[in-house]
């Protein structure tokens, strides 16, 4: 199974690599690159919450902070935005701390609720310190290169890397703690393991590579602005169905939720791409909504997660009894 | 003197709306330990219900009151029989699907509107809905006032519900210990559904109240989302009191940062007394007293 | 496994390619941006509808030398990140040879930053924040007047007739109201007017009377106010509640130009005046004609923005008329050559203060008398009267 697993992977790979190579369209290529950097944000946001189970609804502060760092290098320190590349993630991660530093002490909704609000501040913040951020004017650079290659193969890039850290992490010791954390909270801390070190350094982990993402995304879009990049609906919800609809607390859940979740959006928006009526384009949004609730009635662990359901599905056998996570 | 009056007088008539919309969320957040982020959505449906009744049959919002909260009573109640109960049953990593599965109906609300009604904004213009009275020389608005003493008269009847008949309760048996209920025989399951679809009721009347006032588009939930949970938290979850206090104070908080501070961080302060009640009073104000 | 995720594979793949296969061009093709959905909505259908209207006419005359001009709409919903998503579609999958649009400022700037950096010409008919001109884009070319211009005509009315010693300024915080209240405070400073607030609010606000009790205590002469349609009328109604009167209540366009507000204010929005880009009654040829054209096809009302969009389609078919092929650079060059007159004004391309590329052309003041919008100012082209000094006592009774 083993064995098997790495031969699909790496052939994915091999596929994804070649993708912008043979097909000539930046617009597609576009989409890909978008959901790869939703591989990394999803991807980011399970190791927090998936197995560690720190439920967050706001992972658009790292995202935003990392955007952020890498545009104010250029309209505050004046130097360029790749900058931000090696800035965004550190900094994402002192939000991260100071994410933690509030919210570590509470439970379950409160915890949610709190990430939300803090997010909800983050974007106020960079509306009004508008000597900081430049406001709701937004910042906007010219982006470094006019083809679509070179990001493309940076958001592989990144996204490989992200996945391949965090299935370090998860296997190693920190990986047990972290689902240790997730189980059970008050027995993991009765078995000697530090519940507040241990999310912090999850949150650390999660919030960097987000940041990069958000980094990312500026030198690659070129504009950014408070409601885009601190969004609670496109950012940080966005993540969490991303991670949710491919699979919570498995590996390879957020990259395929990521996939199907930009590939999805993008079908409806175009009216499959110009073949359906124009009136699809203007219900993607119910579209979406939709599938957030078939998915979260039928398919609560994600597509990765429910995998043998779905297997069954197609093969027309029964479905197994109940689903475990892959751990 | 007379500028921190008014503006005293302004938060208190919003927090009584806000209030209502935040018991809302209370009620359901406390019996069914669920985050509700459909609630300011099913407010929306309220008052497109009662734009509708206004443009088409020329019936005055205020007597919409009668007709859009018992609509959305069946549809919270709908909403949760179907949409939520069944995840109950399914064992899954992430215990929050629950909240997920709100978001999405929300979405699917705001969209269907959308798609019937677009983006347009609507408002309703009633002979009343600018009419204001002067004591002294604070300005009191008309439908801002009524709604105020509506919200009262709602709340009031809530507790009656709430406190005096067995149905009430039940509900409040559900909400302190869900399994010791079902054991005394309460039927926990159409208990949850009523709950629910008392909550949309609720947020339904704050819509209806709020119509005349504000106007309508597709979006105009979302805000208040976030402000009913603001007001259940600060109130503490599940104490309808509490919830009743929170309101009030948002309302006066955000008005009074609006015109002391700015009226551009309105909506901050919202957020940062959230994030301070939830690190330095995490029960709310409901721990600070004993109901 | 396998088998099924190479099936899925190939499938996705397959319909890619399809997609991907382009259709050689029979037209020429231009994008257009506007906001179909969200707050704008109401704006860009009217743009929309006037560049449909101009589309129609310019293709019964002959097209462009003889072939169509066709126009492919994109939403931007408002966001600048959908507006630079569209204006990357137009330019790659459908190839078009330049844009334009752009209603929301921020949303013009990402599509600028994206025409400019893919070298394809865009005209902007409405963004108003000067940044987008000020860049030294060659590729971007403005029509309508910078957000820096909208006050000028305000401007001669209130050191000749109003007097003013105290100005407040509201506004809605967005890239329009940011900069329009900056450039306003600019020019308070100048006139040596004492700029007694200058505030920004969350749009979408239910409850303006904190701000407005403010203003109130403040007692400013003119209370200058910078926002999109349901902010202006709400802050005109609880003025009203508030019976907040100084001498005068100016709007800097949007939304207290729009027919909707003279209906959803009511009595609140009488007497109101606002800074305009146009105005039908001008002397300019066509400018009657096409309001009435307007109003008696759609059965809705028009205002600058419309001119600004019927402007644009006419500005755009002359540079493609005039440039030597229709390549990008071409067009550019054709663009910059422009010398048309328009319903919306004389159209030329020049640079003046920071901004390059910009059409320059004056501005006027309106004010709502009797629930219409009548030219006040200057005197020589008003229709009606001003009306000052403003007893608001009689007028909000």
């Amino acid at each position: 199974m083993k064995r098997r697993q790495t031969f699909v992977v790496l052939g994915l790979l091999a596929l994804l690599v070649i993708f912008p190579l043979a097909i000539g369209s930046d617009y597609y290529r576009h989409i890909f690159i978008i959901a790869l950097m939703w591989v990394v944000i999803g991807s980011s946001w399970n190791l927090l919450a998936g197995y560690t189970g720190q439920i967050s609804f706001g992972h658009a502060i790292f995202f935003g902070v990392g955007a952020y760092s890498a545009g104010i290098c250029t309209t505050k320190l004046g130097i360029s935005a790749w900058w931000g590349m090696l800035l965004g993630g550190p900094m994402a991660m002192l939000a991260g701390l100071f994410l933690g530093w509030i919210c570590f002490r509470l439970r379950g909704s409160y915890f949610n609720l709190a990430t939300l609000a803090i997010a909800e501040v983050f974007r106020l913040v960079a509306i009004y310190w508008k000597d900081l951020t430049e406001g709701m004017q937004g910042i906007l650079i010219i982006t470094t290169f006019r083809s679509k290659i070179p990001y493309y193969f940076l958001a592989l890039g990144l996204a490989a890397l992200c996945v391949f850290s965090i299935s370090l992490i998860i296997k190693s010791k920190w990986g047990f703690y972290f689902i240790a954390i997730r189980e059970d909270q008050d027995a993991a801390e009765a078995l000697g393991i530090s519940s507040f070190r241990y999310k912090r350094l999850s949150v650390m982990v999660s919030s960097f590579f987000t940041g990069l993402a958000g980094a990312f995304y500026m030198n690659y879009m070129g504009f950014i602005d408070p409601e885009v990049v601190f969004s609670l609906y496109f950012i940080s919800i966005m993540a969490i169905l991303v991670a949710i609809i491919g699979g919570a607390g498995t590996i390879f859940g957020p990259p395929v939720g990521a996939f199907i979740m930009v590939l999805l959006q993008e079908l409806f928006r175009s009216s499959f791409f110009g073949y359906a009526p124009k009136w699809v384009s203007n219900a993607h949004a119910l579209a979406f909504g939709l599938l957030v609730i078939l998915v979260i009635r039928f398919m609560a662990n994600g597509v990765v997660g429910d995998l043998p359901k779905i297997k069954a599905l197609l093969l027309g056998d029964k479905p197994p009894p109940s689903v475990a996570s892959e751990n | 003197m007379e500028m921190f009056i008014q503006t005293l007088v302004a938060g208190i008539l919003i927090g009584g709306v806000y209030a209502l919309i935040g018991l809302g969320m209370t009620l359901i957040m406390g019996v069914m330990r669920i985050i509700n982020l459909a609630h300011g959505q099913l407010m929306m449906v309220a008052m497109y219900i009662t734009f509708v009744l206004y443009e088409f049959l020329g019936l005055d919002p205020y007597y919409s009151l009668l007709i859009a909260p018992p609509l959305l009573f069946l549809l919270g109640a709908a909403i949760q029989k179907y949409f939520l109960n069944p995840l109950l049953k399914i064992d899954s990593v992430i215990p929050q699907n629950q909240i997920l599965m709100t978001v999405g109906v929300g979405i699917v609300l705001t969209e269907t509107i959308r798609f019937i009604f677009h983006s347009d904004y609507k408002s309703v213009k009633t002979s009343y809905s600018s009419s204001t009275f002067m004591i002294g020389s604070i300005s009191w608005n008309v439908p801002m006032v009524v709604a105020f003493g509506l919200a009262v008269l709602l709340t009031a009847c809530l507790f009656f519900f709430l406190l005096k008949t067995d149905t009430g309760k039940s509900v409040r048996a559900t909400a302190q210990n869900k399994d010791a209920a079902m054991v005394m025989g309460i039927n926990a399951e159409w208990i949850t559904q009523l709950t629910y679809g008392l909550g949309a009721a609720m947020a339904a009347a704050g819509g209806t109240l709020l119509l005349p006032i504000y106007y309508l588009f597709p979006d105009v939930g979302a805000p208040f989302t976030l402000k009913a949970f603001i007001i259940t938290v600060l109130g503490g979850l599940g104490s309808t009191v509490g919830a009743i206090f929170g309101g009030l104070v948002l309302g006066v908080a955000e008005s009074l940062g609006a015109t002391y501070i700015s009226m551009a961080l309105k909506d901050a302060f919202g957020m940062v007394i959230f994030v301070l009640v939830l690190v330095f009073l995490p029960g709310g104000l409901k721990t600070l007293t004993k109901v | 496994m396998k088998k099924y995720c190479g099936i899925a594979l190939g499938l996705t793949l397959a319909i890619f390619l399809l997609g991907a296969c382009e259709r050689p061009p029979e037209s020429a093709k231009v994008g257009i941006i506007l906001p179909g959905t969200g707050e704008k909505a109401k704006f860009g259908e009217i743009e929309k509808k006037s560049f449909e209207m101009a589309l129609e006419e310019i293709n019964a005359a002959g097209g462009i030398n003889g072939k169509k001009l066709e126009f492919l709409y994109e939403d931007d919903t408002g966001r600048p990140d959908v507006a630079r998503a569209a204006a990357e579609k137009l330019l790659t999958k459908e190839g078009v040879v330049m844009l334009g649009g752009g209603y929301g400022s921020s949303e013009t700037f990402a599509i600028a930053g994206v025409a400019q950096q893919d070298r394809v010409p865009f005209l902007v008919s409405t963004g108003s924040d000067n940044k987008i001109t000020e860049r030294k884009w060659d590729y971007v070319f403005r029509l309508n007047q910078p957000v820096s211009d909208y006050s000028k005509a305000l401007e001669s009315f209130l050191t000749d007739i109003v007097k003013p010693q105290k100005v407040a300024i509201l506004y809605e915080n967005t890239n329009f109201g940011s900069s329009g209240s900056k450039t306003f405070q600019e020019t308070c400073e100048r006139l040596k007017f004492q700029v007694v607030m200058n505030e920004g609010y969350q749009s979408g606000g239910v409850d303006f009377k904190p701000l407005l009790v403010k203003v109130k205590q403040a007692n400013p002469d003119v209370v200058y106010m910078v926002s999109y349609l349901m902010d202006a009328s709400l802050i005109m109604k609880q003025s009203m509640e508030l019976q907040l009167s100084p001498k005068v209540f100016v709007g800097g366009g949007a939304g207290f130009t729009l027919p909707e507000f003279g209906q959803n204010a009511g009595k609140a929005g009488e007497l109101v005046y606002s800074a305009t880009l146009w105005y039908q009654t001008l002397p300019y040829p066509g400018a009657k004609e096409y309001y009435e054209k307007f109003i008696q096809k759609y059965k809705m009302d028009t205002e600058y923005h419309g001119a600004e969009g019927y402007s644009s389609a006419y500005v755009i078919a002359d540079a493609l008329k005039r440039a030597k092929t229709l390549s990008p650079e071409d067009v550019r060059e054709s663009l910059t050559g422009t010398d048309l007159m328009t319903v919306f004004g004389p159209v030329k391309f020049v640079a003046y203060e920071k901004m390059t590329n910009q059409n320059k052309l004056p501005t006027y003041l309106v004010q709502w008398i009797n629930g219409k919008l009548e030219m006040v100012w200057p005197k020589e082209t008003a229709t009606k009267p001003y009306v000052y000094p403003i007893d608001w006592e009689k007028v909000w009774k």
